[in-house]
């Protein structure tokens, strides 16, 4: 307790170095935790929202990832049958997307949409999804009904923009200026649904698969299969297996699908590994300097200390303490800068493209707090135990002598 | 859209040239597989509608993950489990580095229009029509006639499409003006902690020889000199730390992306605020110091 007592004075005696120092400990704990945050954010943030749908496996055409490009499954009917025949799956629901043009038909009277950004002659553009209502894994309804043949379920985006079940959706394929009256179609709002994948600001809806395949001429293929496994099986065994037999096709666990988004977004881990260790290093060299000359300031009152038989170990350790109440002041207040920061950092790279808006590039988990603070901890009395030790082997005679006003 | 009705629409209206540019064209393509000969394995019978003598140009990463030479004999089709066609390597080329394209990892051929529009079955189609007017100047008026002129197409101006492209680039941007920011704010208060502790290391100094005489005024000079000199020298080494990182971080991305593309720039804007601020950001912190040090009792601060 004496200890403790003599190491805050201490830092009382100075209180603008002091609190210079917490402040600059402060921040670098603040970046460290962001960047903890960062680092393995999206690979927890990806998992949780392939994981939420409850289908363990992803098939798309070979040498693509769903939805990367247009590339589609063909004889999906045929593709789905074996699939289901297989012992180790429990469902499969196939997926067919497409941009499509939407009018808007209020139940009360014609209307069209919002102008948008997109607003294409009283149109805009709408990313349709061709689903089978009864063995789906892209959307939670939140009001209404699934998707019956001639009904569509429309995303949170466009109810928002005022579109109400019951009202009329006309669907038609961009490319069908020319054959327009066969490739479009009208579709009753049956149901208001979340779309876990949806991007931000995208708009979207799902009809019947058969309903979107006729209307984009796409008879019988998919552009994703989402399989459903049976309880206890190994998602990364079965998905070895599938793509041996089906070479055709690109087969990938949830595991796998996230080690490929790790890949493409690895620049951020990356990142977060080169500012973090910057914030260690800035915290050791803070804390080592603010330290270091401290102690200077003091060889005369050590050699004193030790002169009247306190021990070594007692005043290195008076050091360390001093140490550890900058950084714990230093800790609390960076943690909650951290949080603070990490929210405006999110709310930037929210506007990230081609990104479900579901997904989170910080992301919080007590233990990247414990991991922050104990860093920030560590650095700062690994930084101050240098100087702590050196003052301690500094003769007791010459520094008195030196010393002496 | 189709060819046809799109070039007559276009007709309408001044333009100079259409130039169909789709070599991206139809996207199935993206999910075909192409096999070096010898090594192909077995695949079905080739479609009954192969264009004549079938040429194609594949991307250098493409070719030498496929060790695909010119002149090699290929098999392309529009699914990897449908029928291909018999084709033959032109040539190897270096697609222009792309920012847009980096994270990507889609290979790339090109194919003459027709034989990639009868390989994916989309007859008379193109995902896009390139659009060079005999008046640029008219191109904004132009493209809000086009979409309702012809419905089921959009133009944009080449403007647009460089900034939807470059949509992830300027978050990225955005998120690195944040991240410096963070970063200016610790290294301001750890040059002001540094400066504070350097200006009262000579605080017996100082009051020595204001016992001696020695005006503030000239005082202050000397330590306000002494925190701009500290600032400018680290300044100048962090800035020589920071162009060796960029030296360092553009050998590993080109590396990693196989890319010319230069993903750290240090401009000599750059290096003039990186200067400023450190000289600044010392020179108030010294500043602050040094007045609060020359207020200080000189005789109590010598001991007496």
């Amino acid at each position: 307790m004496l200890i403790f007592r003599y190491s805050a004075r201490e830092l009382l005696r100075h209180p603008a170095r002091s609190l210079l120092a917490v402040l600059g400990v402060a921040v670098a704990c603040a970046m460290l935790l962001d960047m903890l945050m960062l680092g393995g954010g999206l690979n927890a943030s990806f998992r949780s929202l392939l994981t939420s749908a409850g289908y363990e496996l992803r098939v798309s055409p070979a040498g693509t990832l769903p939805f990367d490009t247009g590339a589609t499954i063909s004889d999906a009917a045929g593709v789905s049958a074996s699939l289901e025949a297989d012992p180790a799956i429990a469902g499969v629901a196939p997926v067919l997307g497409s941009n499509l043009l939407a009018e808007r038909w209020a139940s009360s009277g014609e209307t069209s949409m919002d102008d948008g950004p997109e607003e294409e002659g009283g149109a805009v553009r709408l990313f349709v999804l061709g689903v089978d209502p009864e063995e789906q894994g892209l959307y939670r309804l939140t009001a209404g009904e699934a998707p019956a043949a001639g009904g569509a379920v429309i995303g949170l985006e466009l109810a928002e923009e005022g579109v109400e079940i019951g009202d009329t959706l006309t669907l038609r394929a961009p490319a069908s200026f020319a054959d327009a009256g066969r490739r479009s179609g009208r579709y009753v709002v049956l149901g208001i649904a979340e779309f876990l994948y949806s991007a931000a600001g995208e708009r979207t809806a799902a009809i019947p698969i058969s309903s979107l395949a006729e209307l984009t001429d796409q008879p019988d293929r998919a552009s994703l299969m989402m399989v459903r496994l049976a309880a206890g099986e190994d998602p990364d065994g079965v998905a070895d297996r599938l793509r041996a037999e089906y070479p055709g096709l690109e087969i990938a666990s949830i595991g796998q699908l996230v080690e490929t988004a790790a890949r493409r977004l690895s620049y951020f881990r990356q990142l977060a590994a080169i500012l973090g260790t910057v914030s260690l290093i800035v915290t050791t060299l803070l804390i080592g300097t603010i330290m270091a000359i401290s102690i200077n300031d003091r060889y005369g009152t050590i050699a004193a200390l030790r002169a009247i038989g306190i021990s070594r170990r007692s005043i290195v350790t008076a050091f360390l303490v001093e140490s550890l109440l900058l950084c714990v002041a230093a800790a609390v207040i960076g943690l909650g800068l951290g949080l603070l920061v990490a929210g405006q950092l999110e709310r930037i790279l929210s506007d990230f493209p081609g990104l479900p808006s579901a997904i989170r590039f910080f992301v919080f988990e007590p233990d990247r707090l414990a991991w922050a603070a104990a860093g920030v901890l560590v650095a700062g009395v690994g930084a101050a135990l240098v100087p702590a030790i050196r003052a301690m082997n500094a003769p007791i005679a010459a520094t008195l002598h030196r010393e002496e006003p | 859209m189709k060819v046809g009705f799109v070039r007559s629409g276009l007709r309408r209206f001044r333009v100079l040239a259409t130039a169909v540019l789709v070599a991206s064209a139809p996207s199935n393509v993206a999910a075909q597989e192409v096999h070096a000969g010898g090594d192909a394995p077995e695949l079905p019978d080739t479609l009954t509608s192969c264009p004549d003598r079938l040429e194609l140009l594949v991307e250098r990463g493409l070719a030498e993950q496929q060790g695909i030479a010119p002149g090699a004999p290929v098999r392309v089709g529009a699914q990897p489990d449908a029928p291909g066609c018999h084709a033959t390597v032109a040539g190897v080329f270096q697609p222009e580095a792309d920012p847009s394209e980096i994270a990507r990892d889609r290979r790339r051929i090109i194919l003459h229009l027709p034989d990639l529009a009868a390989l994916a079955g989309r007859a008379d189609e193109v995902d896009r029509f390139s659009v060079r007017l005999a008046d640029p100047a008219e191109a904004e008026e132009l493209a809000g006639r086009f979409g309702s002129l012809m419905p089921g197409t959009r133009a944009l101006r080449a403007g647009e499409v460089a900034a939807r492209a470059s949509t992830t680039f300027e978050v990225v941007r955005r998120f690195h003006r944040a991240i410096g920011l963070i970063t200016i704010t610790a290294g301001g208060v750890f040059l002001a902690c540094i400066m504070t502790l350097k200006v009262q290391e000579r605080r017996s100094q100082v009051a020595a020889l204001r016992l001696v005489g020695i005006s503030n005024r000239t005082l202050l000079s000397w330590l306000m000199l002494e925190a701009a000199l500290v600032s400018a020298i680290g300044g100048v080494l962090g800035i020589a730390i920071g162009r060796a990182a960029s030296g360092v971080i553009n050998a590993y991305y080109q590396r990693v992306y196989a890319t010319t593309l230069d993903f750290s720039i240090v401009t000599g804007e750059t290096i003039g605020i990186g200067l400023a601020l450190a000289i600044v950001l010392g020179l108030i912190a010294g500043g602050v110091g040094s007045v609060r040090l020359l207020q200080v009792d000189a005789l109590e601060e010598v001991g007496r």
